[in-house]
């Protein structure tokens, strides 16, 4: 049995305001009878502090919604409504509870619970389109959560061989390719925004902490970052290999970005940075349409890792501004690509990460249901920090001020809460569905179940007009 | 029909206001003549005895725009046009799409008055989730053959086995699902038993043992015989009429379930058989089952303990719910009680309430197809949850091929809960419906509660036979698997 896991969570409250779901506001009939104050077991409700005649402003940070206050207030003086920053937030792929949760998980690192049942929609776009499986009597023990059995979320990155080929002795001819383990499908992207030397540095001690990667571009690899290169991605293009020998030489992998021209030099390409290292090479290609095509291409070359970027809200990029253009969402892109990859018999040869739009901790399990065998993740990492990010009229991506003060130490352990809350939960899932390893999690469409077949099989058969 | 012990009475809030769906709001313009006052039917507006001024309007007492019709209309009766009228932005803070704040609120009606409610701009029988029942509506035939309400029965048979144990009939398809003890508030668990004997159907003890203060319910209480096995003995099997194999919950399928040590207290320690202050775990599953066979073995324990009672198997909904249930009638059970993914809970993961397993729709109609094709569906007595949470919700799942349900949220609204989902953390429910901290668990009294039940029972239980003679049916047994009365709002077109 592998070593087991585990990533430390400390509560690391951040001094801040962020964003609150509710407002109350006190009516100029409230009679200071403080009434309030004595049925809010939250303490958002009480007396000015100069003036104890006098109720101070009700603090909405507290509120967990139990109407007490409201439906209890003699005067009905109380009134509430749903926070204007909440609604203002609120986008079409980040929804305003997403910001919540993972800001709530930044701070303590657990998993979040809750009482009474799911409160959503019924279903949803994309990875909200899907559940997955569970299982009931019949199948092998699944006691991993509580620590008894072992659970393992470790990936590895590489290249794999298709078969083994023997001489006629019947002697292994076959080289095993290098390949890098690491214990958590998740890596961390490239930000997304320039960031402070101390959120930097944090960035690149939380990954090193929890034993996961952080793609870099490599002009941003300062010196004194040495001591993490096992856990920096360096991203270059092709042309800046011997440039940049020096960072690859401590390299466990190297990111390169996609050309159309980079396919059949790929063998040169990988013949040039393995005489600077033994570092394994990531080929970063946006999800444009046609996508499918190009991975495959690249699988035939020789291709190791391959990283496919959708947009920030996980749909496919619109390369050529096409009007009318309707992108594919990151759920369809990955099944496309995986289900080509199997119909062509290299699935097995490569590693897919999947980027892009990846906000929670179930993305990362269904992603690799739907056929990734790891993700790359951007902006919860900055949410975990009091980011916000407005969807429209255009992307915008806020750091909060005042960050570049935060000691690097409480970046960092922000960002590792997130990660232990989000270890967890996929432990969770996997322990539901009975999957002892990650890997085997890979195309497993059999443990998920998909609205669309789901609501045809069901309702479609039952009520459609034939 | 519902049993002789039924007795309606109205039994208001515990609260002053209401959560208030519009919003008046009173301009300068207002020079205090009280005419709105006069006019208000519903009490909106009030200028007490001697005052120079008319009170800030009662907004939850406000009928909305349905008003604007008639003829003693406060915005058209004020001679300075100083009032308006509009939706009340606290009515967005609750509520859910699943759970909208109109269901909420016809839910605390049927509560109070035992009967649904008679405003007409409540759309409380379907939620907005956009999916399942959201979408399905009942297609009512022009011209069906006239029966009597008086001649309908929804009374079901919980043994269909004919092998010899307890006849068991409830006079509602619907009885209360398990909330365990320490995750309620006493005055809740007892006034959900008491219920359940006043309505002649059950509730269920959850997983936390079974306290002697239920003693005088036994005959409508399941007792729970979960992974944890904590306040299973001899005697409590003995005690009941019904016993539940609890394998999963649709909130949290597969995961166990993990009661924290603070939450251990002297009592609840005492009613679990364990020692105070520890953890203690409800792995997942069971670990002495891990086939059929299994089960099997388990329930012949039971039945060789109890002679007479029934057994219930309550699972969750995987994709191979079909062929557990088929399992489990093979095994011995009486009920195949499935709980669907969106159910409700005390506490589980959200990760958990939102992925994991499939919602009941789709469940009750694979169970249903899988049992009859297997023949074996007139001999089990299939009970849906998870996601049933109004007298629609309940016929609609019937019509898909349930023969009865259990609700456990529709239960707590009655006793005016929010759905804040606070129910486990610090002090527990601020409401007192699942807390057991000495100052909230006092909020309301058994008397209360039971009322409120009873009411809500029954106002379901009157749609339920409305429903039925819209079909002209006598019995609600008719109506099982009758897909071919429910629409689709997409595909039916």
């Amino acid at each position: 049995m592998p070593k087991k896991y585990h990533i430390h969570p400390k509560v690391t409250p951040l001094e801040m305001e962020y964003l609150y779901k509710f407002k109350i506001t006190r009516g100029e009939n409230c009679i200071n009878c403080g009434r309030c104050t004595k049925v809010c077991i939250y303490e958002a409700h009480k007396r000015r502090k100069g003036d104890r005649r006098k109720m101070a402003d009700p603090n909405t940070a507290v509120c967990r919604n139990c109407f007490r206050c409201i439906q209890e207030c003699p005067r009905g003086a109380l009134e509430k409504s749903l926070h204007q920053d909440y609604v203002n937030i609120s986008g079409s792929h980040w929804k305003a509870d997403m910001f919540l949760t993972l800001w709530k998980q930044a701070e303590d690192g657990k998993v979040p619970v809750t009482g009474a049942g799911y409160r959503g929609p019924f279903t949803g776009a994309g990875f909200d389109s899907m559940w997955t499986d569970m299982s009931e009597i019949v199948r092998p023990t699944r006691d991993g959560i509580h620590g008894r059995e072992y659970i393992n979320t470790g990936v590895e990155l590489g290249r794999k061989h298709n078969h083994l080929a023997f001489d006629a002795e019947g002697r292994l001819l076959t080289q095993p390719h290098t390949t890098v383990d690491i214990p958590i499908p998740v890596i961390f992207d490239i930000p997304p925004v320039q960031l402070n030397p101390n959120v930097m540095l944090a960035l690149i001690k939380a990954a090193s902490e929890i034993s996961t990667c952080v793609i870099l571009p490599a002009a941003d690899i300062k010196p004194e970052f040495k001591t993490y290169s096992a856990n920096i991605i360096p991203f270059i293009t092709e042309g800046e290999i011997d440039k940049y020998a020096d960072i690859l030489k401590d390299s466990r992998l190297v990111a390169i970005d996609y050309t159309d021209a980079l396919t059949d030099k790929l063998a040169a390409i990988k013949e040039r940075i393995k005489n600077i290292s033994n570092a394994v090479t990531i080929i970063r290609v946006p999800a444009i349409s046609g996508i499918e095509g190009t991975v495959s291409k690249l699988v035939n070359s020789g291709a190791e890792v391959i990283q496919i970027v959708a947009d920030y809200r996980g749909l496919e990029i619109n390369k050529d501004k096409e009007a009318n253009f309707k992108p594919r969402l990151m759920k369809d892109i990955i099944r496309s690509i995986h289900l080509k990859l199997v119909e062509e018999r290299i699935r097995d040869e490569i590693t897919l990460i999947f980027s892009g739009g990846i906000a929670m901790a179930e993305h990362v399990p269904k992603l690799m249901l739907c056929g990734g065998d790891l993700t790359a993740i951007d902006i919860p990492l900055f949410i975990a920090l009091g980011a916000r990010l407005y969807e429209e009229p255009e992307k915008l991506l806020l750091l909060p001020d005042g960050l570049e003060k935060l000691s690097v130490d409480i970046i960092t352990q922000r960002m590792v809460n997130l990660m232990g809350a989000w270890h967890s939960q996929i432990l969770e899932m996997m322990g539901a569905m009975g999957i002892r390893e990650a890997r085997r999690l890979r195309g497993e469409t059999g443990r998920a179940i998909f609205f669309e077949e789901i609501d045809e099989e069901t309702f479609g058969k039952l009520f459609k007009q034939q | 029909m519902k049993p002789s012990t039924v007795k309606i009475k109205k039994m208001p809030s515990r609260f002053k206001h209401q959560v208030p769906k519009y919003k008046i709001t009173r301009s300068s313009d207002c020079i205090n003549c009280g005419t709105c006052a006069k006019t208000c039917p519903y009490g909106v507006h009030e200028r007490p005895e001697g005052h120079n001024r008319v009170n800030p309007p009662i907004d939850y007492k406000c009928i909305g725009f349905d008003c604007e019709s008639k003829e003693f209309c406060c915005l058209a009766q004020c001679p300075r046009k100083a009032l308006s009228l509009s939706l009340n932005p606290m009515y967005e803070a609750l509520g859910d799409p699943r759970w909208t704040a109109d269901m909420i609120t016809g839910t605390w009606i049927m509560a109070e008055t035992g009967y649904p409610p008679e405003r007409t701009d409540l759309d409380y029988n379907v939620g907005n989730s956009g999916g399942g029942f959201d979408k399905l509506r009942f297609k009512f035939p022009a011209n069906p053959p006239k029966v009597d309400k008086s001649e309908i029965s929804t009374a079901i048979e919980l043994n269909r086995r004919n092998d010899g144990r307890a006849p068991v009939v409830i006079s509602t398809p619907v009885y209360g699902g398990g909330m365990s003890f320490g995750s309620v508030s006493l005055s809740t668990m007892v006034s959900k038993a008491h219920n359940a004997a006043i309505w002649n159907t059950f509730t269920c003890t959850g997983e936390g043992g079974f306290p002697d203060i239920l003693k005088p319910y036994d005959d409508h209480v399941i007792t729970q015989v979960a992974t944890g096995l904590f306040g299973v003995r001899e005697e409590t099997i003995q005690r009941v009429k019904i016993i539940e194999f609890k394998y999963a919950q649709g909130a949290k399928p597969g995961l166990g379930g993990h009661l924290l040590g603070e939450k251990n207290t002297e009592g609840v320690a005492k009613m679990r058989e364990a020692v105070k202050g520890t953890s203690l775990f409800s792995p997942f599953p069971f670990h002495s089952v891990y086939s059929i066979e299994d089960h099997k073995k388990h329930i012949d324990w039971i039945k060789q303990m109890n002679p007479i009672a029934l057994v219930s198997v309550k699972v969750s909904t995987p994709n191979d719910v079909d062929m557990v249930a088929v399992g489990s009638y093979y095994a011995g059970a009486h009920i195949i009680h499935i709980d669907g993914g969106y159910g409700g809970t005390g506490a589980a993961p959200d990760i958990a309430k939102k992925n994991i397993a499939m919602p009941i729709e789709y469940a009750i109609v694979k169970v249903h197809n899988f049992l009859k094709a297997e023949g074996a569906r007139d001999a089990v007595t299939l009970i849906a949850s998870g996601g049933i949470r109004t007298a629609h919700d309940l016929a609609k799942a019937i019509c898909l091929g349930a023969d009865g349900a259990v609700i456990g949220t529709a239960e707590m609204v009655s006793l005016e809960c929010v759905r804040c989902g606070n129910c486990e953390s610090g002090r527990g429910c601020a409401r007192g419906i699942a807390s057991t901290d000495s100052e909230l668990a006092d909020l309301f009294t058994e008397e209360w509660a039971t009322q409120r039940l009873t009411n809500m029972y029954n106002a379901w239980n009157y749609q339920l036979v409305e429903i039925l003679q819209k079909f002209g049916m006598k019995s609600v047994k008719e109506l099982v698997g009758r897909t071919d009365l429910l629409e689709h709002i997409d595909y039916s077109k």
